[in-house]
Formats: C-alpha cells, structure tokens, sequence
C-alpha cells in the first residue's frame, strides 16, 4: 500500500463528501472547528484522517481496511509536527478506552479513563507536574471551581462561605480563554477580592480542570451522552488526582436553579465524588446573582445595572470600558 | 549543548523513531523510550539514544521516544536533530569519512 498525505487548514471542497462519509463510519462528525486537518488517501481513496485544534488531536479516524497499516501513526505524526510548527507542545487527545493501547503506542499516555471515555496527553506526568506547582496546606482542605466572568458578590459569598467551613480552601479560576472577560482579569478580579481571606489561595486552572481539552462532544453521537462523558472525565481527575494531593475533601458548589446542564454537572458531582470520600456542598445563590445576568445586562449596555451584583473593582473595569 | 526548549524530530511511521527532548532542571538524562521492537532491540536503543547526547554534551535533559523499529543511523539523526532544536542552535558538526 502506498498512502499520501494532504494536509491543509481546510478540507478542499472536493474531498468534503468523502471526508464526512469516513466520519460517519467511524461515529465521529464534523464540527467545522479545526484548525488543520490531515488526509490519508491510498490512491483516491480516504483511508484516514485527523484533525488539530488548539493543542488537541481531534477527530482521528481510519478507514477498517486500513486498519493496522500504520495509518493512524503517520496522521498522528503528520498533526504532532504542525502542532510544534505551531508552538503547541502539551498535546491532547480524547479517544474511546478500546484504543488506550493504540494511542500508547505512538506516544501518548492516559491521563484519565471512565468507562466511556479515555483522556491523553503526550506529557508523562503531565497532572503530577501540575500538582507539583501548586503550595500544599495541611489539614481538612476545600476546594471552589470557577469560571467567576465575572466574579460577582454572588461568587465572593461562597468563597467566603467555603472559607468558613474547612481550614484552607483552594479556589481555581478556569484559565481558559473563550469567557467575555479575559483569564488574567478574571483571575485577578477573585485574587484582590480574597486577598484578606487569611486561609484562602487562588490558582489558574491550568489544563486539568474544565479546560478545552475536556469537551470530547465528538466522539460519541448523542450530544447529551458526550456532555456526561466530559462530566464524567472532568470529575475523575479532579477526584482521583488533584484532591488527593492537596487533602481537600470538601467541593464547594453554588446551587443552580437556572442553567440545565450545570444543575446536571452538579448532581454528577455529587455521586462520583461521594465514592472518592469528597463531600460535595451546595450552598443557595445569594439573592440570585449570576454572572450570566451581569453578562447580559453588560450586552445590552447597562453597566449601572450590574452595580449591585459586582464588587467595585469589577464595577470600575465594566464601567471604563463601556 | 544547553537544552532550553522543546525540540522534536522523526515521525511515528515504520523504521522511524519520533524523540522529544524537553528541559531539565537537574543533571541527568531522563530517558523515556517506547518501541515496537523494545524485547528485541530496547537496550540498544537507549544506548545509542544516550551516547548520541553524551557526544553532544547534553548533559541534562528528559527524552520520550516513540520508536518503530527504526535503524541505529536514524535513531542517531532523530536525536542530533531533535537536540539542535531543543538548544535552538544550527552548529551541526557533519561527520566525515575517516
């Protein structure tokens, strides 16, 4: 078998029936957000593909009959190079469980896997070194998880609340980009806001904990059993490797009357981290502040309007910019 | 040779070898190697990987190779490549025939 490879950042519109149809055979789809994508033909058939968004592999299928012709190493090897090219080197990759073995092979290692799902990385101790950067504390530990865009008092009422309840309480701010307000600024709206909370540390999220790597939305068709499969991923890592390392055994959450999938994300939370021994605490929203109602009076230019909800330095931010 | 960034070279495809050398903070050569042929040829392998960074001075460093059955010569150009890059440097001293 002799096989070329075509690599671009779009797949050219001659290929696309093709590209779709290997997809679909494979139970993956095209969700049109690549930034590169490679191709495998075996003279005008397509027998592989794979795609590079941001630092994470995507969308890696192979036709059956090329299956164990080294198809897969060379769209890998193809996605790895451009994604150096393109100053990633922290690469990752969600797959199903059955190809742990295949993925290891061409250099991969798992950071994660529940039944459904499996999440790697080409870093060997990739959530160590992550864990490893962050100041350890002794004693029954907390944790919040947010995205804080933006933090509202809302938000400040369960750190506060959280910081009463257990003797340190480590808060990560989700550093990934994508929110209305950008992470340094988010992060450095909740530092300032705690900064007198003696018992208190803020971190960046970093790439564990709901980052972009950890929506695997293509790999299984049902949007809802994808959502569950991240839920599920998510959840894991944050249970089975960073609580551990950093003795939290308590994950503050604020209730979530409005969001459906939150509310989910929630429950989830609640079941899997009671089998690590992590109490889940839900505490009830402060007058029913939400950053999504302080986002949508700012879309619609009512910066006044978020006075009551926001502290008075992201008041003062909104207020500059608007 | 001073390793300061990430470097890689070589593919994952038959008789090719992919190596990765990161930055280290401490001395020692911190070696990862995954092969297909890792009963038969392993140890060769590593030897050569080692000994091609001990004649570069390479004295600190962490490798994960993903080999496929590559030959010593390609195990060999993978890592000078790969380590050239890592130190940012195009000083390559081409071996001659003796």
């Amino acid at each position: 078998m002799f096989f070329q490879i075509e690599a671009a950042a779009l797949v050219p519109p001659s290929r696309l029936q093709q590209y779709n149809s290997l997809l679909s055979v494979c139970g993956l789809k095209n969700e049109n957000d690549a930034d590169y994508t490679a191709l495998l033909f075996d003279g005008d058939k397509l027998v592989a593909c794979g795609s590079l968004k941001g630092n994470i592999l995507k969308q890696i299928a192979v036709d059956k009959e090329a299956e164990g012709s080294g198809a897969c190493a060379s769209i890998v090897s193809t996605l790895i190079t451009e994604a150096y090219a393109r100053g990633f080197s922290h690469l990752f990759l969600f797959t199903k469980p059955e190809h742990e073995r295949l993925f290891t092979s061409l250099g991969f290692f798992s950071v994660c896997k529940t039944d459904k799902a499996l999440m790697m990385e080409n870093n060997r101790n990739g959530v160590n070194s992550f864990i490893n950067g962050i100041p350890k504390y002794s004693g029954n530990n907390g944790c919040v998880i947010c995205n804080c865009d933006p933090m509202t008092r809302g938000h400040l009422h369960l750190i506060k609340y959280a910081a009463s309840h257990c003797d340190h309480l480590y808060v990560f701010v989700v550093s990934e980009n994508g929110s209305m307000f950008p992470p340094h600024v988010r992060y450095t709206f909740v530092k300032n806001a705690v900064a007198s909370l003696e018992n208190v540390s803020v971190h960046q999220s970093g790439a564990y904990i709901i980052s972009k790597a950890t929506f695997p939305t293509y790999f299984i068709r049902s949007d809802s059993a994808a959502e569950d499969a991240w839920m599920d991923i998510d959840i894991t890592i944050f249970a089975q490797s960073i609580a551990p390392a950093l003795g939290i055994n308590k994950r503050f959450v604020g209730e979530e009357p409005f969001s459906v999938v939150t509310n989910k994300y929630n429950q989830r939370m609640k079941e899997l981290l009671a089998k690590f021994g992590i109490e889940l605490i839900e505490i009830p929203r402060l007058d029913s502040i939400s950053a999504s109602k302080v986002r949508k009076l700012l879309a619609d230019g009512d910066v006044d309007g978020i006075q009551p909800l926001v502290n008075d330095e992201v008041y003062a931010y909104c207020k500059d910019r608007a | 040779m001073h390793i300061k960034q990430i470097g890689i070279a070589g593919t994952m495809e038959s008789s090719d070898i992919m190596i990765r050398i990161e930055p280290k903070e401490t001395k020692g050569i911190d070696l990862h190697l995954s092969s297909s042929v890792m009963q038969q040829f392993g140890k060769q392998i590593e030897h050569i990987i080692q000994s091609t960074l001990e004649e570069l001075d390479v004295d600190a460093a962490c490798v994960t190779a993903t080999d496929k059955g590559a030959l010593d010569c390609t195990v060999r150009a993978r890592v000078e490549t790969a380590a050239h890059r890592a130190a940012g440097s195009d000083q390559y001293v081409w071996r001659t025939k003796q």
